[in-house]
């Protein structure tokens, strides 16, 4: 496995992805951003199977920003199958979500997620958000050893 | 159980017979001459039953029997006072003590034994009911010895005796599996024992052997019928009775002993003639039939008695001096708890008139006194075997009707427990599509909120050279209306959530949590000041978080409506209210209210200010309301507009009536 700097955005809401591809450009991150639309696709990329067989395993991403409600494979379910396989069990995930329900932030924080993010209706804290989370992940954060 | 009996009298010969009595019965007799030697002997802790006399060298048995009842252990202690001093007034005087029962001398020791044992077997249950234990009646007592041996060998109970008579008290006694009794004896023979044991309820179900040494062939014949379930001859081999006795046994519902007391079981009978002479004549009589009588001599002291000590049967003269034996007769009859036990007339007076009479007033049965003794023998028993039919006809009614009660108290407990069952589902079911509901509102309801915020923002971001002021005014309001729509949303789900939440009651010091929201807000206003009184020490039983909410909203509230004043107050409280739950209060000296609307207040989205006076979503009262719902509390508010405003609210314990 080799760093990529990639961040893995998980969402299904077409104005959310836009959304926030504007607020990672505008908090000037370079990273390159790949998005899937569910959890399925989440998992083919991270393991490299189906629509992205031809993919190499190996070049795991930076961070995975996961939404939690998701067509097909639900993001807490995403999270489990990253926390069970060896090649994935330290990547950093961030979930992220519409609502402060606690029984998402309990489950997620049990299923191993390394922070929990609400998006918030105001655009500018999500842009100020956004801009913490590239901050945190990919600058400040000593990524794990690789496997 | 404990088969010790403690014997206390002063005579020695009285202490011997009776400790001979019971002890040949099977217990263990503790002798004591005096009081004290008593109070010795019961703070032993193994006395089973007490037999007391009432005249004791050191005291007295009745306050000594008033000592047993007042200790702990003493009040189901078995307590039978025996005494010479037999008048109405001393037995009422026992009795009111607590005696179980009260028997003057001179005593048949047969009857305070059987009584004993009654009395025991009424609190413990029938320690023989269902063992293997054989009754032998025989006079001869060589072969009764013989027969008890064998059975003894084979692992049976052996019960010995030497008369019918004997035999049927012992039968009524100690209720034997089996009874097994010689044809030809003095006194009332095998086949009359066997008859009598098929007319008595408590033992018409034990198996009955008759055996005979005659050769006379028609033995067999009158053995069955009178009721005898086999027949052997006594030149058998011992091995052939064993037998049959076990084949017997074998027989399906011979084993459980009935609870009714046996005809043959200790009885007492209530003799009333104002003549001492055949009061005297007849207790004899009566006694040699093991009865225990009790003697009045009006019918006065008659009724005296029978309010204090129920009696199995009623022997009353008709011609006495004041009360008449027919005007007792009526009485007894009139009362609710004895009227139904046999009354018997007797007169001099061979008149069918008085006869007649007698019988209006409600006599059982009506004897001449120049009746053999022997007449009067029988009609008693015959009296009594119809009140123990009666009784036991009673007691099957009561037991029927006790389990058709019963099942349907059960049919009526399974019904509710399965509406109970139904109506909790549906419940449960309501809450999960509630859960959902909420969910799904706080996920997907917020979502195009953030796109029409985020898209507003990037068209000023992006387009801002062709947009004007108006423009720009247009999209700031979008934008506004947009927040507003996420902070209703988020107030609406903070509400269903204090609603849905399972409430875990714990103590909660309210004084610290109002400590730590008033922080809360100071550091997010940090310019402004404000005078905060809380009052120390106030504790609730009640849910944290929800208090923790309660208080957010209205030290919140306080804090938002005091903004405007040169020197806002705050203070949080209790009025102890006798009797009942505290008061608890939040007061401040802000914008307040028109008392007109205070009813409107608690209901969710109803606002009395403007959002551009004081910003808000007209939902912190009603989740405020809410909580205290929950908690089975009230809430209430007082205020005056530009006065400020003070809500009052009670947070009851569990336990004083608080729902959950």
């Amino acid at each position: 496995m080799s760093r990529t700097g990639i961040i893995l955005l998980v969402e299904d809401n077409p104005d959310d992805v836009e959304l926030t591809l504007r607020a990672f450009d505008k908090s000037k991150l370079a990273n390159e951003i790949v998005v899937v639309h569910d959890g399925e696709e989440a998992l083919d990329y991270l393991f490299a199977t189906g629509a992205h067989a031809g993919r190499d395993a190996g070049a795991a991403p930076e961070v995975v920003l996961l939404d939690i409600k998701l067509p097909k494979i639900d993001g807490l379910a995403v999270l489990r199958r990253i926390r069970a396989d060896a090649r994935t069990r330290r990547l950093p995930v961030v979930v992220l979500t519409s609502s402060n329900e606690e029984q998402d932030i309990v489950s997620s924080y049990d299923l191993g997620a390394n922070s929990f993010v609400r998006k918030p209706v105001d655009f500018t804290q999500f842009v100020e958000a956004a801009r913490h989370l590239g901050l945190y992940w990919l600058v400040l954060n000593e990524s794990p050893p690789l496997p | 159980m404990s088969r010790s009996v403690l014997i206390v009298d002063d005579s020695l010969t009285v202490r011997m017979d009776l400790a001979e009595a019971f002890e040949a019965a099977g217990f263990q007799a503790l002798r004591c001459g005096s009081a004290a030697e008593a109070r010795a002997a019961l703070a032993g802790g193994t006395v089973g039953a007490a037999v007391l006399d009432v005249l004791l060298p050191d005291g007295d048995g009745v306050a000594l029997l008033a000592e047993i009842r007042n200790a702990p252990w003493g009040g189901s202690l078995p307590v039978l006072v025996l005494s010479t001093e037999a008048e109405v007034k001393d037995r009422a005087r026992g009795l009111h003590a607590g005696a179980d029962e009260y028997v003057g001398k001179p005593y048949d020791t047969g009857y305070v034994v059987s009584k004993v044992r009654e009395l025991l077997r009424v609190r413990e249950g029938n320690p023989d009911a269902g063992s293997r234990t054989v009754l032998i009646i025989d006079d001869s007592e060589t072969y009764r010895a013989a027969l008890g041996g064998a059975f003894e060998r084979a692992g049976y109970g052996v019960l010995l005796a030497s008369t019918g008579e004997e035999g049927l008290r012992v039968a009524a006694d100690r209720r034997p599996a089996v009874l097994i009794v010689d044809g030809m004896m003095p006194g009332i023979d095998g086949a009359t024992v066997i008859r009598r044991v098929r007319l008595d309820a408590a033992l018409r179900g034990v198996p009955c052997l008759l055996f005979t040494a005659s050769e006379d062939g028609g033995a067999e014949l009158r053995a069955l019928d009178a009721g005898a379930d086999a027949f052997v001859r006594k030149e058998e081999d011992v091995e052939v009775i064993l037998a049959k006795v076990a084949a017997l046994l074998r027989r399906p519902g011979a084993a459980p002993a009935p609870v009714t007391a046996s005809l043959a079981g200790p009885r007492k009978i209530l003799a009333v003639d104002d003549s001492q002479t055949y009061l005297q004549e007849l207790s004899e009589a009566l006694r040699d039939e093991g009865y225990d009588v009790v003697q009045a001599r009006s019918g006065e002291e008659a009724l005296e008695l029978l309010a204090l000590q129920s009696v199995d049967c009623i022997l009353l003269d008709l011609v006495m001096p004041g009360l008449g034996g027919q005007e007792t007769c009526r009485r007894i009859k009139a009362a609710p708890v004895v009227r139904d036990i046999p009354l018997v007339l007797l007169t001099a007076r061979e008149d069918r008139a008085a006869m007649i009479e007698g019988f209006g007033a409600g006599a059982d049965d009506y004897i001449s006194k120049s009746s053999e003794l022997d007449v009067l023998r029988a009609r008693v028993r015959a009296q009594l075997r119809r009140k123990q039919f009666e009784d036991e006809n009673r007691r099957i009614r009561e037991d029927l009707l006790r389990s058709e009660l019963e099942a349907s108290e059960a049919r009526g407990a399974r019904q509710v427990a399965e509406a109970r069952a139904a109506l909790a589902d549906e419940l449960e079911r309501k809450n999960r599509e509630l859960e959902a509901f909420s969910y799904s509102v706080s996920h997907d309801l917020r979502a195009p909120l953030r796109s029409i915020d985020g898209f507003g923002r990037a068209l000023v971001e992006d387009c801002a050279d062709r947009l004007d002021e108006r423009g720009r005014h247009h999209l700031d309001r979008i934008r506004a209306a947009t927040q507003r729509m996420g902070e209703l949303i988020d107030d609406l789900l903070a509400l269903s959530r204090v609603s849905r939440s399972e409430l875990r009651r714990e103590p909660v010091k309210l004084s610290d949590v109002a400590r730590s929201v008033m922080e809360e807000l100071r550091r997010k206003e940090p310019e402004r000041s404000a005078t905060v009184e809380l009052q120390d020490g106030l504790l609730v039983e009640a849910d944290l978080r929800l208090v923790r909410i309660l208080l957010e909203n209205l030290l919140g509230n306080a804090w938002k409506f005091t903004a405007k004043k040169a020197s806002p107050r705050i203070e949080l409280g209790a009025r102890v209210e006798f009797p009942g739950e505290p008061h608890f209060f939040v007061r401040d000296n802000g914008a307040g209210f028109d008392m007109a609307y205070a009813g409107k207040l608690f209901s969710p989205f109803q606002r009395l200010h403007s959002d551009k006076e004081f910003p808000g979503t007209g939902i912190g009262l009603a989740t405020v309301q809410r909580i205290v719902d929950r908690h089975g509390g009230r809430v209430w508010a007082e205020g005056a507009v530009g006065r400020g405003a003070a809500i009052f609210f009670t947070l009851p314990s569990a336990r004083s009536g608080g729902r959950s």
